[in-house]
C-alpha cells in the first residue's frame, strides 16, 4: 500500500502527563492516520541533557516530526527552591533536542511552552504576541525563561534554515499519570492527594494559599487532540495558546470545591495562608485557537476532574507521588 | 615585603586576547593598574575553547580563579549578526553556562560578565537603564546575541538566589580601540570605518559609509572601560547589572562618527553614504547615571583623542591587526 505521506513522529517525554494522553488519543481513541507512525520516548531512552544521547536516540530513529515534552518540571514551591537548576536543565533538553531534530532533518517540532511563562506585570488576557514584553512572574523565573527561549531558538532556525520549528502554550495541564507528588507537584493533583490522604486520615483538607489566585485548566486528553491538529495542520513559527476560554478561569477555592465534589470528600477545607499563593492570575487568550477550530469541544472540566480522581484511586500504588 | 596579603584575588580573564581584554591587560601591565595581592591570568581561545564543557572546565581547574571577569564571547557587527542569529544564541548560551558552571564549581566568589546595550527592549523609552533589560523584545537584527547576553543576568540572579553568588555584570555601550576586530564585514562600526577609509585612502577612493549616517551611538574607549571594570571587579557588589557608558549628551551619529574618523586619519577623499544598506537599530541611548553615583569624578577619555590614537594603532599596526 503506497502512503502518500509517511511521517515519523517522536515524542520526547512520553511518559509524562501530556505524552501519555498521546499515546491515550493514537492507540485508544484512534486518533492516528494512515502513514503516521508514533515513537513515545521516556528518560528510560535517552538522557536528553546529555548530548550525545540525545544524538543517538534522534538518529536510531530518524524521526520526521517530534513533540518535544520533555522537561524538568515542577510546581510553584519546587521552582522557588531552585530556579537555577530549573534554567540550566531546561535550556540544555532543549538545545539538544532541537538541534537533534534539525541535524536529521526533521520538517517540523512542535515544543510546549506555558501560559506562567507570560509578563507578570501585564495587561489581560494576554495572547501569543506578548511572551517577551517584560519579566516572567519571579517564583519560577529560572523556568521561564528557558521556555521562553524555545521560541527564540525557533525563530532563528526558521531565519537561518528555514525551518518551521514551533510551539504550543497550555494553560495548567491536569489528568490521568500527572505527578501527584504534594511538595513538587501542580496544584490540581497536589489537591487530589492531599484529599484522597486526609479522607482516608480523617483529617481537614489543607489548601496551601489564600485559595483566590485564578487558573485555567485544560484536560491533558483535550490538549492531546490540539496538539495531533498542532503537529498536522499548523503552519506558523509564532505559538499557539491550547486553552479553555476566559470565562472558564476559577479560583483555586473554586478548584478545591471540585475536587470535594469528584472524591466525594467528608471532611473540612481549611486555607494555609501562610504559604504562598504564587501568580494571582495568568488569563489567556484561546482567541486563536478559536479561529482555527471554532468547533473544538473541551471536556467539562467536572466530567476531567472525576476521570482523573477515578485515575488516581484506580492506580494509587503506581501513580508517581 | 613579605607576601602577606588580606586579600588575595587570582583574577581569570576569558576573552583575554579581545578588544577589552587587551584594554585590560595594558591597564594592569603598562599603567600599574594592578593591586598588591592579585593575580592575573588572561585567557584567549588558544588556552580553552569555552564552547566546550570539558575544556572549559579543566581550564578553570587549572587556574581555581577567585575572581573572573568573563569576557569572551562570539560577537560581530550588524551584517554578521544578520546572517547567523541562531549561531549567536546558540554558541553565546554554550560559552557562558560553560564559564558560570566553572566559577561555581571552583568556588569563585566573583564573576563580571559582558552585556552590551544592543541588547535592550528595541520598542522603549530613552534614556535606557539597568532595570529596563527584559522589558521587552530586543532589536530583530540581533536577537539571536541579544538573548543569550540577557540571560546571563538571568543566570546570574539564579546563582544568587540558589547559592548566595555574588555573580554580576556590565553594560558597555559601543566600545573601540586598539586591537579591535577591524574587518570591514563582520566588524562594528568604528573599526569598519577607520579600515575603510584607511584602504580608500590608499586607493584615492571615496569613503562608503554603510546606511544613512543618521542612527546615533554613544562610545567608550576600550581603556576607559578597562579602568571601569576592575573598579567592578573589586568594589561593585550588586548583582543587578551596571551600564558603563559616557553620558546621554556624548552620543554622536554615525556621520559624526564617520567625520571623526576622517580628521583622526587625516582622510582627502569624498565621503558618499550607501543608503541601500541597512541602518541598524536608530538609538540605544544609554544613561549612565548608576555609574555616576558610584564614581562622580570619573573622567572619560575625550572621543577624539580616543579615536586618534585608535587610527594611530591601527595605522602602526596594519599587518597585525585582525581584520
Amino acid at each position: 500500500t503506497a502512503q502518500p505521506t509517511q511521517k515519523r513522529v517522536l515524542v520526547t517525554g512520553g511518559s509524562g502527563l501530556v505524552g501519555r494522553a498521546i499515546q491515550h488519543v493514537i492507540n485508544e481513541e484512534g486518533g492516528g492516520k494512515d502513514g503516521e507512525e508514533w515513537i513515545f520516548l521516556s528518560s528510560k531512552d535517552a538522557d536528553l541533557m546529555n548530548k550525545e544521547e540525545t544524538q543517538a536516540v534522534f538518529q536510531k530513529h530518524k524521526p520526521t516530526h517530534v513533540i518535544h515534552l520533555a522537561a524538568m518540571v515542577g510546581g510553584l514551591f519546587k521552582n522557588m527552591r531552585v530556579n537555577l537548576d530549573f534554567w540550566r536543565n531546561n535550556i540544555y533538553i532543549n538545545d539538544n533536542v532541537l538541534q537533534a531534530a534539525h541535524e536529521v532533518d526533521a520538517v517540523k517540532v512542535v515544543s510546549c511552552l506555558s501560559t506562567c511563562i507570560f509578563p507578570d506585570k501585564t495587561t489581560y488576557p494576554i495572547d501569543e504576541t506578548m511572551i517577551h514584553n517584560g519579566p516572567p512572574h519571579a517564583s519560577n523565573f529560572g523556568y521561564s525563561y528557558a521556555k521562553r527561549m524555545i521560541d527564540v531558538h525557533n525563530r532563528a532556525y526558521f531565519e537561518q534554515y528555514g525551518r518551521s520549528y514551533t510551539s504550543v502554550i497550555p494553560t495548567n495541564v491536569f489528568g490521568p499519570h500527572d505527578n501527584f507528588n504534594i511538595e513538587d507537584g501542580h496544584v490540581l493533583p497536589g489537591l487530589i492527594h492531599k484529599a484522597y490522604r486526609a479522607q482516608k486520615e480523617g483529617k481537614p483538607l489543607v489548601v496551601w494559599g489564600s485559595g483566590t489566585p485564578r487558573r485555567q485548566f485544560i484536560y491533558s486528553l483535550d490538549l492531546a487532540r490540539l496538539v495531533l491538529w498542532v503537529v498536522r495542520d499548523y503552519n506558523e513559527v509564532e505559538p499557539i495558546i491550547l486553552s479553555v476560554g476566559e470565562e472558564e478561569e476559577v479560583s483555586i477555592k473554586e478548584a478545591a470545591e471540585a475536587v470535594v465534589r469528584a472524591l466525594d470528600f467528608k471532611e473540612e477545607v481549611v486555607y494555609d495562608t501562610d504559604k504562598s499563593d504564587g501568580q494571582f492570575k495568568k488569563t489567556a487568550s484561546n482567541a486563536k485557537l478559536m479561529r482555527y477550530l471554532p468547533n473544538f469541544a473541551f471536556t467539562p472540566f467536572e466530567k476531567a476532574l472525576k476521570e482523573t480522581c477515578d485515575w488516581f484511586v484506580a492506580n494509587y500504588d503506581n501513580a508517581r507521588k
